[in-house]
């Protein structure tokens, strides 16, 4: 009954951007988005920094969930926290302290 | 058989019954004046007093019947029937399924103070009440509640006496059964169910002489926060047309509420980002793939009476066309 996909999208989860620098502020109509679910760090810095959010090019961000920082794709940091893809995950985005020579093995 | 299990409301959460209660009877009354408006324009569009056929043959009438002119001439105009007129309505018959999500997406997540005054969950309860009872004083047909989130099940089955007729009883026990707390938001299911569990009553109905088939009309109306999983929105295009082919209509309500949308986090503005194939970032609005042809976004409960009437109304003239 249901026909595989060739390329199966993947599962989406709607998060939250929230951040603490008055520069990098996204309008209240931004905050939320639907992202999706294998993301990691590297691909939520892309989105932020494309045109359609900040326009800021390539700066480097971290992201904050709960008060510690992502270091596995949201998939895993939901299931390993007993969490489900309904959640709205609240992220809140620094400017990342990882030195830039360290970023490429991320 | 049917596909919905009914006897699993034992595994399932159940919402504490005085508290299900307080909130029947609170929503209620909340939304007495709404459900009346509601009842008053439906009864207008359900329960047609003019029909919209023409038909017959009689000696004077609205409309010339084409079929009768050659006999009239070769009868030397003595076959003189050819009018056609309006016919007196038949009585139509509604099956209608309140479809209420109870998934967790209805309630503010992240525990960030989101009071349960505020959410897509109340809204859609409070709908609930308010749909529920202005079709109970319609007397319209049978009205059933089904819940679903990664699975479907029915709060009310369709051939149980109307909701919110004399006790608060029976509209406390459906309200118990939703807690928001399923985690996933299966739309292909509770379509396929749906699909299924209306041919199964179309079935009962014509099996206790319901009379004509025909004037049986199908209803679902969905309330949900609108939030399903985009790569579900293709798998969902078949089942509506499926619905459509056997003139189920589906209604799908989205809970918006204003208190929400107003910082922000309508589902209007809510976006979705992607990666195309070469990596590039694709952001577009989620609305646009939403596969639903007959939706509306309610912020404020007062909005639905006047926008769930001008949609059926809609819809009537297009079927009717
Ligand atoms: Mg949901």
């Amino acid at each position: 009954m249901d026909q595989p996909m060739a390329d199966a999208p993947a599962a989406q989860v709607k998060v939250t951007f929230t951040t603490t620098e008055a520069d990098l502020q996204l309008p209240e109509s931004k905050r939320q988005l639907l992202v999706p679910a294998d993301i990691r760090r590297y691909g939520l810095s892309r989105i932020l920094n494309s045109e359609s959010m900040l326009d800021t090019g390539s700066i480097p961000f971290d992201f904050l969930v709960n008060g510690s920082f992502l270091r596995t794709s949201l998939e895993d940091y939901l299931t390993s926290n007993g969490l489900s893809l309904e959640t709205n995950l609240s992220l809140q985005y620094v400017r990342s302290l990882i030195p830039p020579v360290y970023e490429a093995s991320f | 058989a049917t596909h919905l299990s009914e006897e699993d409301g034992n595994a399932r959460p159940l919402r504490d019954y005085a508290e299900a209660l307080e909130m029947w009877t609170t929503f209620q009354t909340k939304t007495q004046a709404l459900s009346q408006s509601l009842s008053s324009q439906l009864r207008l569009i359900l329960t047609p007093t003019q029909s919209t056929k023409l038909s017959g043959s009689f000696r004077t009438g609205k409309r010339l019947n084409i079929k009768k002119i050659i006999p009239y001439i070769a009868s030397s105009y003595k076959r003189d029937k050819i009018w056609m007129r309006r016919a007196v309505p038949s009585k139509r018959a509604y099956q209608i399924l309140l479809c209420v999500d109870d998934s967790s997406s209805m309630l503010p997540s992240g525990g960030g103070g989101g009071s349960s005054s505020s959410s897509s969950g109340r809204l859609a309860l409070e709908s609930l009440v308010m749909v529920a009872r202005a079709l109970a004083v319609l007397e319209a047909g049978q009205v059933g509640v089904l819940g679903f989130g990664t699975d479907v099940f029915v709060a009310h089955p369709l051939t149980d006496p109307s909701l919110a007729s004399s006790s608060h009883e029976a509209g406390a026990r459906v309200l118990q059964k939703f807690t928001f707390t399923q985690d996933g938001t299966d739309m292909v299911r509770l379509l396929r169910a749906t699909i299924d569990h209306f041919a199964d009553a179309r079935l009962v109905s014509g099996a206790r002489g319901g009379g004509n088939q025909e004037d049986l009309w199908q209803l679902a109306l969905i309330l949900s926060d609108g939030l399903v999983q985009s790569r579900d929105h293709a798998r969902l295009r078949p089942l509506l047309r499926e619905a459509m082919e056997r003139r189920i209509m589906v209604v799908f309500i989205v809970m918006d509420d204003a208190r929400e949308s107003k910082k922000g986090h309508s589902v209007l503005e809510l976006k979705e980002a992607r990666f195309g194939p070469d990596g590039e970032i694709v952001i577009h609005r989620y609305l646009d793939s939403f596969p639903f042809p007959y939706y509306l976004i309610v912020h404020h409960l007062e909005d639905l009476p006047g926008a769930l009437a001008a949609l059926l109304r809609t819809w009537f003239a297009e079927v009717n066309a």
